[in-house]
């Protein structure tokens, strides 16, 4: 089953730590998106392979754009 | 002629000789407000030309706050006539998004909540023997808020004016460190973890730009006596939605807003005379502003926890602390807060929702205060 | 008027007043937001 992680707030993506094809854990931090001049870490929603990402760094992200997909 | 190479020499000494302990008490403490302005990154562009008019007014028979002297004049220019403040205060709309509030318009009640340390702590100050006036202003540092809290105490406590500012100032970049304790203490492992969902957007430019406007003419007819204050804001704020004049809204939140804390800043320290200073009260004026900032964390986390009773749970009780006006500070510490518990959980636009909220809240509540007591003759 | 009728006007009818106050406003954003949905006025934006 897939996971869909949607971007919880509107913001720039400053970092992206992880690629497709890599496996994270629950809570492992994923990304860093930029909102509000605070840098806000995102964890990953579940644990698993990560199959796509869909943004990169200095992308405008609005709340609920899709950012990556974990296959568990 | 020996006799006048000594009284002239005289005079480059007498400096020193006037030089008494308040005064270079003062200048420490000046120095210390320097140092935590540059080296430890509060508020700096506050701190430093406060606490270098206050080392320059605690320099003896240089005379910068006596009539004529060039703090005076500043002083007496923007401060007495309450310019300064304001102008900041069109910078300040001219710079805050109140879309997060717009989004959620519930929060407005959070953003009353965080200002009702202004009212307890002014009871607190009044049965502690200060008059009412002085007990206004000393609340008014619960607004959490410089430019209001000058606004009104240079009005209704000029003599307060050094230590309810250096207050409000300090105790805005404790925000950090000063909520989080109290935000634990008053909620539960449940109530912190609670998740609330990111909001889609709502809010359309018209409702964006009618909002000032609105705002403005309820709030002048509830409070006139808040309207200096309230206009101002909602001014840059319809400056800003409006799109039309983009160059004064850079202004207002650039060049204006800039020269005027300078001014602000450096007239607020020339008020800091050791003799006025170094005061008991002083003291006591820093300890009850500590106590109302406490005060407005609690109130509005309780608040919090009623919308989180109220919406079944929908509301994470934690976001009622970013109701005080410290803008983006307290909504920070929220989000921050929040993710400690369960990092799942993203209450920026929430926090940051409570927060404009309570940027509006500590206006309304200074307009609603000087109202009341106008209403009841005091003013 | 004695110092303790002074505080609790302030206590009383100050806090009550903010709080309807912006519970007013609060209600009239809402009433605003209603009259002037986002979508109508959206022809550009929403990307996703």
């Amino acid at each position: 089953m897939s996971v869909e992680l949607l971007s919880p707030i509107p913001g720039k993506v400053m970092k992206v730590f992880v690629k497709a094809g890599e496996t994270v854990n629950e809570d492992d931090e994923v990304m860093r998106i930029e909102s509000m001049k605070m840098e806000n870490p995102i964890y990953a929603p579940a644990s698993g392979k990560i199959t796509e990402v869909l943004v990169k760094e200095n992308d405008e992200v609005e709340t609920d754009d899709l950012l990556l997909v974990i296959e568990d | 002629m020996l006799d006048v190479f000594a009284s002239g020499f005289s005079g480059l000494i007498a400096g020193f000789l006037h030089l008494s302990m308040p005064n270079i008490i003062m200048i420490v403490i000046g120095g210390i407000l320097l140092f935590l302005g540059i080296k430890k990154d509060f508020e700096p562009l506050l701190l430093v030309p406060i606490g270098f008019g206050c080392i320059l007014v605690n320099i003896p028979l240089a005379d910068l706050m006596e009539p004529g002297g060039f703090l005076r004049t500043i002083y007496e220019a923007g401060i007495m006539t309450e310019l300064f403040p304001l102008l900041i205060f069109v910078g300040i709309g001219a710079m805050t998004d109140f879309e997060p509030v717009l989004e959620n318009p519930i929060t407005f009640l959070l953003g009353a909540a965080g200002q009702f340390g202004i009212f307890l702590t002014l009871a607190l100050a009044l049965a502690l023997g200060f008059k009412e006036l002085e007990a206004v202003s000393i609340g008014i540092i619960g607004a959490c808020d410089g430019p209001t809290a000058i606004y009104v105490t240079s009005q209704y406590a000029p003599h307060l004016l050094g230590a309810v500012s250096v207050a409000a100032y300090s105790y805005m970049s404790l925000v950090p460190l000063i909520q989080p304790p109290i935000m634990r203490a008053l909620t539960t492992e449940k109530e912190r973890t609670t998740v609330m969902k990111a909001h889609k957007k709502t809010v359309s430019p018209t409702t964006k730009l009618l909002f000032p406007l609105v705002i403005t003419i309820l709030g002048g007819l509830i409070a006139p006596k808040g309207l200096p204050l309230l206009g101002t804001i909602m001014l840059g704020n319809l400056m800003r939605e409006s799109g039309a004049v983009e160059r004064l809204t850079k202004a207002s939140q650039n060049e204006i807003a800039n020269v005027v804390t300078l001014l602000l800043g450096i007239s607020i320290g020339a008020t800091m005379d050791g003799r006025v200073f170094l005061q008991p009260q002083t003291l006591i004026v820093l300890c009850l502003g500590f106590i109302a900032i406490c005060l407005d964390t609690a109130c509005g986390v309780f608040l919090g926890k009623v919308l989180y009773v109220f919406t079944g749970g929908k509301v994470n009780p934690l976001i009622g602390a970013a109701g005080i006006s410290a803008f983006p500070m307290s909504a920070r510490v929220v989000m921050r807060e929040g993710q400690k518990y369960n990092k799942k959980n993203y209450l920026l636009m929430h926090a940051m929702g409570a927060n404009a909220g309570g940027q509006i809240g500590s206006v309304i509540a200074a307009a609603v205060m000087l109202s009341v007591l106008k209403g009841m003759g005091i003013i | 008027m004695d110092k303790f009728t002074f505080g609790m006007t302030m206590l009383v009818v100050g806090m009550g007043g903010t709080l309807l106050t912006l519970g007013v406003m609060s209600a009239i954003m809402t009433v605003l937001k209603k009259v002037f949905p986002y979508k109508a006025e959206s022809n550009s934006e929403n990307k996703s």
